[in-house]
Formats: C-alpha cells, structure tokens, sequence
C-alpha cells in the first residue's frame, strides 16, 4: 500500500514535467495596428521591467530618479529596474523561447553582438520604431548609426537610447601633451614606460581601443564590407599588430600582464598607477570627478583622426508581457526632456540620440545650456571626430588575432 | 611554559588580525572618496556610498528586507526537512547509509551551475520561474547539504536513548519530539541555520536565474557594483552586506538559546 503510494506521487511529480507547458497568445503584431493613443491607454496604470547592466551607480540613479518618476507621473507607469548584464538577459530569453512561455522582460538594454544574437535567434518583438512618436519626430531614421548597429541593419527592432564613443583619458599633472594620434602615443608610452596599458580584451573597452589603433594605423572604410575571414582581416591588420608588438614591452609591467576589465584600469587610474586611461562613455571621466574617483586634474582627449563610436538601443523581447507599456517606455525616453536629463553630467552624462536638425530653437537651447562636466569633450568636438565601428562578427575574430600575436 | 603560551598568543592575534583587517580596510573604502598611492589613508572621504545604500529611491534596503525574509524561510524549511534525514542518518542504520551520505553532499560536489539551466527550464514547465515559490525551493538545492551534514553529527552525538526513556515513560512522538529532541539537538540548530542562513543569503547565480529578474535580492544590487569595479559602492554594498549578517545571526542565536534555555552542551 505504501509502497504503491509512494509510485503514485512519483508518477504525478513526472507527468507535471512532462505535461503541461504553457503556451502564450501572440498579442503583439495586433498592437501593431493599434492607434498610438490606445497603446498609451493600455499602458496606462501598469508595470513595466527594465533589464539592463546594473554597474554604474550614476546610470542607475537615473533611471531610478528621473525615469521612474517622471513615467509615473506621465503615464502612471510604474518602473521596475532589474540589474541583469545582458548575456543573463540572452540566456534567458533563449531558455523561454525555448519553451514557449511568456517572458517577464519588457525593455531590454541591448546593443552590438548582443543585439546580433537576440535578433538572428527571433527573441525580439517589431518592427516597432514606426510606431513611437518621437522616434518619428527627432530621429533621422536614414543616419547609419540609427540604421545600423555595429554594422547589422536594425530594421526597426530596437531604438536608440544614447551614443557612446571612445575617448582617452589622461592626468593633466603627469602628462604635458596629448597624443594625437598613434604615433605621438608610441613616442609618449617609450618615454614613460609602465605607465600606460589597456585592458586585454575580450574586455569590452580593450577591445575597442585596439579597434581605434587598427583605424589610425590602416583607416576604417575598407572593413565597413569586409567578409568575416580570418586570413584577410590578420593581413589587414598586420601593421596594427606590429605596432602593438613594438608598444608591449614599455607597458604596465613590460606588457608582461593586462588589466582584465577596464574596472582595473581605471582603479590602477584612479591610484596612479598609470597616468592614462580611456573609456567608452565620453563623459565618463567627468562623472568619476564629480564622485572623487578621478584626480581634479582630469581630462579626455581623442585621436585627430577620429575615435569610434556607437549607439546603444533599447529593445522588447518577443515574450514581453507588457509590451504596450514598454513602448510608453522607450517612446519617453526619446522626448527632449529625457534626452536632456540623460546629456546633464550632473545625472548621467549620455549623449543625446535625438537629430540636431530637427529640433527647433528652444529645444536645442535646452541642449546647449546644460554644462558639460570638468573632464569631458564638446558633443561637436566628439562628434566631429566619430567613426563608425567595425561590423559585430569581425569583433570577435580580431581579439582572436590579437591574443595569438599580442598576449 | 610560559613562554609558550606567549607564542600562541602571538600566534591567535595575528590569525585575528589577519582575519579582520581586510573588513577594516572595506570600512574605509566605504567612506573614501578617492585613496591613491603613495598615501597611507584615503585623502579625501565622503558619503555617496552609504548615502546610495540607505537612500529609498534605490531600493537597497526594501531589497535587503526581503532577502532577509527569504533566507528566513529556506532556512526554516531546510531544517525542517534536515531534522528527520539527519535523525535517520545518524541514529538508525540501514543499507547503504554510507552511500546516501555522501550522496546528500552531491549538490555541493556537483555546481548547481552545472545543473541550474536544466532546473530552470522545469521550472518554467511547472510554472513557479519567476516565482518566489520557485526561488526557494532552488536555495534548497545548496543549502540542504549543510544542514543535514550538520544535524547528522548532531545525532550521532546525542543518539536515541533519551528518547527510548521518554517511550518507556509514556510520552507520544510529538512530546518526544518537542521536549526531548529539540532542546538536545537546539545548539545543533544555532549552527546549521547560520549556515543556512549565510548561504542562502549569499546566493547570487541561482536567484538570478530562476527569480529572473522578478526577484531582486540584496546580493543582486551588490555585484553589478563589485564587477563594474566601483570600490565605494561596493564597499558599502558589502558593509551593509555584513552587518546585516550579524545582526540576523545574533538575533537567531539569542532566540533560540532562551526558548530553549540551552547551555552549551557541545559547540560544532
């Protein structure tokens, strides 16, 4: 009798497993058609996840302060901010679309391979960028950097959010001229050895600095359509290589060692254990003035020819339950209001996404009056001296290259 | 003689102060602006860390609640369920009793990450991902192997006679069990549910997973900041981190010890 009864209950635990999964409807192309004003009342009242890298206090502190706040105040939206890096939020998606259930993402912070990832693997709700108006409104949609992400078409499956571009960062106190370009770097680095390096990469900020010397060495515009072949990209990039190869041995400890995340780097800064840093967040280094983690004595600088940029997107996962409130979401990020918030280095120091032609003289005098930080560039000197980055799947294959040759 | 209890205690303070200052040095960071080289102490201090932990908007402490609260009741349900497999394993013998006690170890042999993804997946079959359900249940999974492990060498210690004399006197399993088992084996409690306790607390990767996002404990705010390589705030993160330890750990201690009015019969 027991011993049947015990049977029984294993019996029920299998068949739970085996037996019901969910499934969930496909709201989302009807939402689509819907008219924005009745995607604005349905998001009305509700909550919505936001996932995204969780790392930088000031970048929180805005989604926390400005966000949060202003979307309940606008749309009764209640935020919810999850700090999750992003291939957490990939596996994830992955495991549900696997499954077929409904997700609990609704915005996702995504850009670059990632955003590669995510759209091949049809974990990603659209197009959807038509539908918000402020995309419409500000957003020159024709600009490569709307249109594309790290060299692969966007096709309306994520909005811009914020640009980035890469910027060095050095101490006045201990550095008497700039670099500006890759040789003056060369000569600055032998007459100080040890106290410049760069983190290896796969970190994120190594690997686009190695990108950035590649670009001041060679030029950028034959990778825009290079194939992902390993052979031609190593022959491209040999004189790169050679130059790495020459600057290893008047690095941070002979080269012998990198700085594994660019956390490092900027700590070794931060001590003065090296006299350089750099970062992809131009306003980055005015932030860590602004906390104390930088010297007063602070400042960025790039290349003459030029630093890469890119933009970071915001997108919804096909599974999201609220994707009506996530739209909301993103549509206010693209006001003129959040922009600007998010430009102020006071909060978080982003640089705007939104066309320069398309605003009218107030809204662009609320541009040009915010202060930009101690330590940080000009938006028309940064965007002046912006390439694009290189195509996502020639990313990986050139870190590859360096770590046979370089490490 | 004497002078060899002077080197043991030559020896014990530098283990306590070994053992300590690295926590000193996550006090100073929490308050330290900025703390080059070749200065000795931070030159400048500030508040920002603590000022972030403590102010609502983020949400730290709300969090930290309720990471307390979920480890609170893994820790009761895991010794719920460690009382009778520790009693069964270290009273009774049985065939394979070697075997299964190496087996209760498994989940700390074999890295739940190892197994996490499979869990995850069932678990959004039976529909409790994203659940708290879901979430403490996976703390079972690390925490169980302690508090059995614990509580064996518990039972082996204090053995079945005491309770065969109360059978003898008449009292009926559930009086046996309340005023004979529990207060013998309460020291044994103390024990095994702070480490229940710290490592359920501690969990990061599984809450991760199967909260996904819905969620959110304190050490999920906390290691964004410790990657992200932020010494203040992840100096505080982790100050609040502790003391909220402790403070949890006394309270569990003192709570027990005058319910049960225990003396120390044996410590683990």
């Amino acid at each position: 009798m027991k011993k049947l009864f015990v049977l029984l209950i294993v019996a029920i635990l299998t068949m739970n497993l085996f037996g019901c999964s969910q499934t969930t409807e496909a709201s989302g192309e009807d939402l689509l058609e819907e008219s924005w004003e009745s995607i604005l009342q349905e998001a009305e009242g509700t909550e919505v996840s936001f996932y995204g890298w969780g790392g930088s206090q000031r970048t929180n502190d805005w989604i926390d302060n400005f966000l949060a706040v202003r979307l309940k105040e606008e749309y009764n939206i209640t935020l919810n901010r999850v700090p999750m890096n992003i291939d957490e939020v990939l596996n994830k998606l992955l495991g549900e679309k696997q499954m077929n259930v409904m997700g609990t993402t609704d915005v996702v912070w995504i850009n670059g391979e990632n955003f590669y990832t995510a759209k091949t693997n049809d974990l990603l709700f659209g197009p959807f960028t038509h539908k918000l108006p402020n995309f419409n409104q500000y957003i020159d949609a024709d600009s490569v950097e709307v249109k594309y992400d790290f060299g692969f078409p966007v096709e309306g499956y994520e909005a811009p959010y914020g640009k980035a571009q890469f910027v060095m960062v050095y101490d006045e106190a201990r550095v008497e001229a700039i670099p500006q370009n890759h040789k003056e770097l060369m000569e600055l680095v032998k007459n100080n050895p040890g106290q410049f390096t760069y983190p290896a990469p796969p970190d994120f900020t190594g690997s686009a600095f190695i990108r950035n010397i590649i670009y001041d060495i060679v030029g950028y515009e034959q990778f825009v359509n290079m194939e992902a072949d390993k052979e031609a990209i190593a022959k491209e990039i040999q004189p790169a290589m050679d130059y790495l190869k020459e600057l290893k041995p008047y690095l941070w400890r002979r080269g012998e060692t990198y700085p594994a995340t660019i956390a490092q780097l900027h700590n070794m800064y931060a001590d003065k254990e090296v006299f350089m840093t750099m970062g992809y967040n131009p306003n980055e280094a005015a932030g860590k003035i602004a906390t104390g983690e930088f010297p007063e004595t602070t400042n960025t600088f790039v290349f003459e020819n030029g630093t890469i940029g890119n933009t970071h997107f915001l997108a919804i996962p096909e599974n999201a339950p609220n994707k009506a409130g996530a739209l909301a979401v993103i549509d206010f990020i693209l006001t003129v209001e959040a922009q600007a918030s998010k430009y102020d280095p006071n909060t978080w120091g982003d640089l705007p996404v939104l066309d320069n032609a398309r605003l009218n003289a107030e809204e662009r005098e609320v541009f040009s009056n915010i202060q930009i930080g101690k330590g940080a560039l000009p938006q028309d000197v940064l965007l002046e001296h912006r390439v694009p980055e290189m195509p996502a799947n020639l990313v990986p294959i050139i870190e590859e290259i360096w770590m046979e040759n370089i490490l | 003689m004497k002078k060899k209890s002077n080197f043991f205690a030559i020896i014990m303070h530098i283990t306590i102060l070994l053992l300590i200052a690295p926590l000193l040095i996550l006090v100073v960071w929490s308050f330290s602006r900025s703390w080059s080289w070749p200065y000795l102490l931070p030159q400048e201090f500030g508040l920002r860390g603590i000022m972030h932990v403590l102010h609502p908007s983020s949400r730290a402490l709300k969090n930290l609640l309720f990471s307390i609260r979920l480890s609170m009741i893994v820790t009761i349900i895991t010794l719920i369920i460690s009382i009778p497999a520790a009693k069964a394993l270290g009273v009774y013998n049985f065939k394979g009793k070697g075997f299964f006690k190496v087996l209760v170890l498994a989940p700390i042999i074999v890295p739940p990450v190892a197994v996490a993804m499979g869990i995850h997946l069932t678990f959004i079959r039976l529909g409790i991902a994203n659940t708290f359900i879901g979430v403490v249940l996976v703390h079972l999974i690390p925490c169980l192997p302690y508090g059995i492990r614990i509580l064996t060498n518990v039972f082996e210690i204090v053995g079945e006679s005491m309770e065969q004399q109360a059978k003898v006197l008449g009292a009926n399993p559930i009086q046996i069990f309340l005023h004979i088992t529990l207060p013998l084996i309460a020291p044994g409690l103390i024990s095994a549910g702070s480490l229940v306790f710290i490592v359920s607390f501690s969990q990061y990767f599984l809450t991760f997973l199967i909260g996904g996002g819905r969620i959110i404990t304190f050490p999920m705010m906390m290691f964004p900041y410790i990657q992200s390589g932020d010494r203040m705030m992840a100096s505080s993160y982790s100050l609040v981190f502790i003391l909220a330890t402790l403070v949890v750990l006394v309270i569990m201690e003192k709570a027990i010890k005058s319910y049960y009015g225990t003396k120390n019969y044996f410590y683990l």
